[in-house]
């Protein structure tokens, strides 16, 4: 066996690495990114004169009951699949939506406001909440599987390693900063949508931080923390109820996940009506000072 | 609830409300009853007016306007009419009118339906 | 897409869960494990513990028999590493123990090394010993891969196949058009490009069986394809 230098090796790689679609309509452009169980490319649909994504998975995957189910799934949130089809070499290829626009860690880089943070990751749980509703769970939530449109929409993408609700754990599978216990643990552990309430745990914590440099709000960290608790018992139970844990948070009212303080309480009821307080106090002030001034203010003709 | 029955509701509760301080007045006590309607009248006119205008504008500066306004400009009226004795207390009735007026236009604005915008 | 995904093409992974017991399956496993990494081990013990080339082969031979006799691979947890880092974890470990007999046999004091060579690498940005080993072991992957390809294109009376891949696919200069390979081996320039696709995916395939069989499942396999084809 002759030596293989550096330069042949990578060659090599590189072709056999390569999906061959020349019997196909696609003509494949760029790698654009590399993601759970495959590679996806930028590709030109000669047929439909359009750009899409190709996902060309891993060998060793088939289409099967769940990617004909994420066929179907409809809802703004998530890229449609066009088309899918197998390689001459049996890799199986997706073609989608070609998202324009910026991966959610890429975006957080840019958007430092809360608010606005907060109202993206609601969008982010309606999409991953339809998922659920259909009998899917994505299993590989990350800011890097999250994209913001131009116009602040958010796709939720790369679902190469979701399964049916219920489905079986397979070792390794997602990323470990957002994998949740039970998806790392060996064999016979059944997965369901508290698996991705744990990822979503984990993204609303990295939005909480590097917006400012005071610590993040102790009830969203409350919230963080319930949907990222070790135990799936303890998490919300579904995903609309930690999305309006959130809206709850936003809009100023108390949370599930925390028990404010009782002058967090006040200080809440303060800012949320304080318009009626000032009128109510100088009401009172205004009552008061009468009372005791009234004798000297009256006007007689 | 609509916004001109809010109004309503919240101009009678208040304006009795108001009334009812008139008690620590002495001087005005034999007049109670008269005191505690007109304020509950002056209330209710208030209310209806402020509701009537949150019904087409929703704006809680306009409605906190409204009802100051119009609560001081009613305060006025009823100041208007003298005391037994003939005093006039301007300052008495129309400084707390026009503070409950705000209130009560704010009240508007913030609870009850308005009808969908066509 | 990811949940219940088929049978990895033509697996082999029963291979290494044979490999800790004994038996001609254990047999044929370990010949596989040696195939794929007596040369990534030789060069590791080369440049991570700076042998000489006869001191490295006595230590890979030592190991590898050793790996037969002491049964060491019946340690290997799939769930906790890949086979691949395992299997280096315990070359080190062997070296190690190697070292340390050596040491209570020896008689003297200390001395100094001066490690001139480590810290040129360090100052010319060299990679590290894990990435050499993950580079030898690409290379002996995709060299036993493409002795299969030769060894298959022989038994199908494809060498033609074979000729115009090798000529291409692994010029180390510049490479022949397709019009050049055509005009040389009698066919047209479009045969060369199905000729070409032909041998890239038995390649890949090829591969792909080899990497099976130093596997322990399909997870780990997905992991290892990503590192051996990855940027």
């Amino acid at each position: 066996m002759s030596f293989l230098p550096d330069r042949a090796l990578d060659h090599l790689r590189n072709v056999t690495e390569s999906p061959d679609f020349s019997a196909t309509r696609y003509q494949v452009e760029e790698e654009i990114g590399r993601g759970g169980m495959g590679v996806v490319y930028r590709a030109w649909d000669a047929q439909l004169e359009r750009r899409v994504a190709l996902k060309v998975m891993d060998a060793g995957y088939v289409i099967n009951q769940e990617a004909k189910l994420l066929a179907q799934l409809e809802h703004p949130g998530l890229a449609p699949v066009y088309d899918a089809g197998t390689l001459p070499d049996g890799r199986v290829y997706y073609a989608m939506r070609l998202i324009q626009g910026r991966r959610l860690d890429e975006f957080l880089r840019q958007e430092p406001r809360l608010p606005a943070r907060l109202r993206l990751f609601e969008k982010i749980c309606e999409a991953v909440a339809f998922a659920h509703n259909r009998g899917v769970i994505h299993c590989d939530l990350k800011p890097q599987n999250i994209m913001v449109g131009e116009f602040g929409e958010v796709f939720v993408v790369d679902w190469g390693v979701a399964r049916a609700i219920d489905g079986a754990a397979l070792p390794v599978a997602g990323t470990p900063q957002y994998m949740a216990p039970e998806q790392s643990s060996p064999g016979g552990h059944t997965l369901d949508a508290r698996t991705d309430i744990f990822a979503l745990g984990c993204i609303l914590r990295d939005l909480m931080t590097g917006y400012s440099t005071t610590s993040p709000p102790r009830p969203l960290a409350a919230i963080a923390r319930k949907a990222s608790a070790p135990d799936p018992a303890d998490r919300f139970g579904d995903v609309q109820q930690l999305a309006a844990d959130v809206g709850r948070f936003l809009d100023g009212l108390p949370v599930i996940a925390y028990r404010d303080t009782l002058p967090e309480r006040l200080a809440r009821f303060w800012r949320r009506n304080q318009v009626l307080l000032l009128l109510l106090g100088t009401y009172l002030a205004v009552k008061l000072f009468l009372y005791f001034l009234a004798p000297a203010i009256r006007w007689k003709p | 609830m609509n916004k001109p029955l809010v109004g309503l509701v919240a101009g009678a509760v208040l304006g009795l409300i108001d009334g009812a301080t008139a008690w620590f007045t002495p001087a005005v006590r034999s007049e109670m009853e008269g005191i505690l309607m007109g304020s509950c009248v002056k209330g209710m006119l208030v209310g209806i007016i402020c509701g009537s205008i949150a019904r087409k504008v929703r704006s809680t500066a306009v409605g906190l306007a409204a009802g100051a306004g119009f609560g001081l400009l009613f305060a006025y009226l009823v100041a208007l009419m003298p005391e037994p004795d003939g005093t006039h207390y301007y300052l008495q009735i129309m400084v707390p009118g026009f503070v409950l007026g705000g209130l009560i236009g704010f009240l508007t604005q913030r609870v009850g339906v308005a009808p969908a915008k066509a | 897409m990811g949940g219940a995904h088929g049978p990895f093409p033509t697996t082999r992974h029963s291979l290494i869960r044979s490999a800790a017991g004994s038996g001609a399956l254990a047999r044929e496993a370990l010949d596989s494990i040696m195939a794929v990494y007596w040369k990534p081990a030789y060069k590791h013990v080369r440049i991570q513990w700076r042998r000489s080339n006869e001191e490295a082969k006595d230590l890979v031979q030592g190991f590898f028999t050793a790996l037969i006799e002491q049964q060491i691979l019946a340690g290997y947890d799939p769930f906790k590493a890949r086979f691949r880092t395992y299997l280096k974890g315990c070359l080190d470990h062997f070296v190690m123990k190697q070292d340390e007999r050596a040491s209570r046999l020896k008689r003297g004091g200390a001395t100094t090394l001066c490690d001139f060579e480590a810290a040129e690498r360090e100052l010319a940005g060299a990679p590290s010993v894990e990435d050499i080993f993950l580079r030898e072991w690409q290379r002996q992957m995709f060299a036993l891969g493409l002795e299969d390809l030769r060894e298959l294109c022989q038994s199908r009376a494809k060498t033609v196949h074979y000729a115009i891949f090798a000529q291409y696919d692994m010029a180390e200069g510049d490479r022949p058009s397709y019009a050049e390979l055509g005009a040389q081996h009698g066919i047209p320039a479009t045969s060369v490009t199905n000729y070409l696709a032909w041998a890239r995916r038995e390649l890949r395939r090829l591969v792909l069986l080899r990497l099976s069989s130093v596997t322990s499942g399909d997870p780990e396999c997905q992991a290892e394809l990503r590192v051996l084809f990855g940027k």
